[in-house]
């Protein structure tokens, strides 16, 4: 996989890539990563599903996840010029809907009342996650150790609030540990 | 001038804090936004957390609800590029070490053993997001359709959210 890409997309392309995830990605976090895989992953071929995983690890220990996940999409596609157009793409429709959004708030010191559309799209959210999330199991977690990893994760996330980097963490210390063990004793 | 160099050092050094991202930031951004610089009142600061929420972009959006108080639209845009500079300068830094990293055995062994936590990860959001947002069947039935639709179909998933966005809209859902 050291080899340059094939196809060389354009910075274009890539920017508007990103902007209709940007405009469209409701829910935030995960759901943009959904939105992501299934988009450059799955239709467009762009990279390899572990990879993009890779970089999600990298971007949950960084921080807002959603945007560090184009970040490396773009990266990787095209170089800085290529992290940059995915990230400003990303950013671009939610900064220009909370200017205005915050332009009328401060004019008028009310919110939009969203909340039915909202109810509308959280479930639909929560079904494109579970489809990234399975898809991401079928072909990534194989054998009793897997999932005892996915599910320890899972568990730690879900019911005791732990945070995502210090489950990564945690498990890159195993994952490591175990590595080196097999090598060692190889 | 002042103001808008101000917010960049500002929400610079809070770009720089970022790290973990999430909730965590709230506490922190209530600190610097409410108490010290008072640029937002109590009510202000939780109502521009709840229009962040509603856009697709981090949490940290927040900036340029922030920004645009201060400094109007060139507060927010300065907000705005200045609290993602150092979290995109060190994405930028991570994956152009990337490929290098992968081509040592014992690194690409690590990062495909984390692979499974990483699935973990994203399940527990769904978790999260369903605990919050499930309530009654009408809210079951959205999201088996959901499911059904972007696992067995080709349509686009904007067209999905989008879609069900309207729904909601439409038929009032509260």
């Amino acid at each position: 996989m050291n080899e340059p890409t094939m196809k060389r997309v354009s910075l274009r392309e890539i920017f508007t890539v990103f902007f209709r995830i940007g405009a469209t990605g409701f829910g935030g976090g995960m759901a943009v990563v959904s939105l992501v895989e299934r988009t450059c992953v799955q239709e467009k071929q762009w990279l390899e599903l572990d990879e993009f995983m890779h970089g999600l690890a990298f971007g949950q220990i960084i921080g807002p996840f959603s945007l560090n996940s184009c970040t490396f999409v773009g990266y990787y596609l095209r170089g800085v010029a290529g992290g940059i157009a995915a990230s400003v793409g990303f950013i671009a429709p939610s900064f220009f809907l909370i200017s205005v959004l915050s332009w009328l708030y401060f004019q008028y010191h009310e919110l939009p009342q969203l909340q039915s559309a909202l109810r509308g799209t959280n479930p639909v959210i929560i079904g494109l996650i579970l489809v990234a999330a399975a898809g991401m199991a079928r072909s990534k977690v194989k054998g009793g150790d897997a999932w005892l990893m996915a599910g320890a994760a899972f568990a730690a996330a879900a019911f005791f609030d732990v945070g995502a980097p210090l489950i990564l963490v945690a498990a890159s210390l195993w994952s490591l540990g175990r590595a080196w063990y097999l090598r060692e004793h190889a | 001038m002042a103001t808008y160099l101000k917010l960049a050092w500002i929400f610079l050094k809070i770009g720089l804090i970022f790290f973990g991202g999430g909730y965590v930031l709230i506490p922190l951004l209530h600190r610097i936004m409410v108490d010290q610089f008072h640029w937002l009142s109590l009510k202000e600061f939780l109502d521009g957390v709840a229009l962040s929420q509603l856009t697709p972009g981090p949490l940290a959006m927040l900036a340029t609800f922030t920004g645009f108080k201060a400094g109007g639209f060139g507060g927010a845009l300065i907000s705005t590029v200045f609290i993602f500079l150092p979290c995109t300068l060190f994405m930028l830094v991570v994956s152009s070490r990337y490929e290098q990293f992968r081509s040592m055995e014992l690194i690409r062994k690590t990062l495909d053993g984390i692979l499974p936590a990483v699935v973990g990860l994203v399940a527990a959001a769904a978790w999260s997001l369903g605990r919050t947002s499930l309530f009654s069947a009408r809210d079951f039935l959205l999201l088996a359709g959901g499911f059904l639709l972007l696992q067995f179909t080709r349509v686009s998933p904007m067209i999905v959210i989008l879609g069900a966005g309207a729904i909601g809209l439409l038929f009032r859902f509260s």
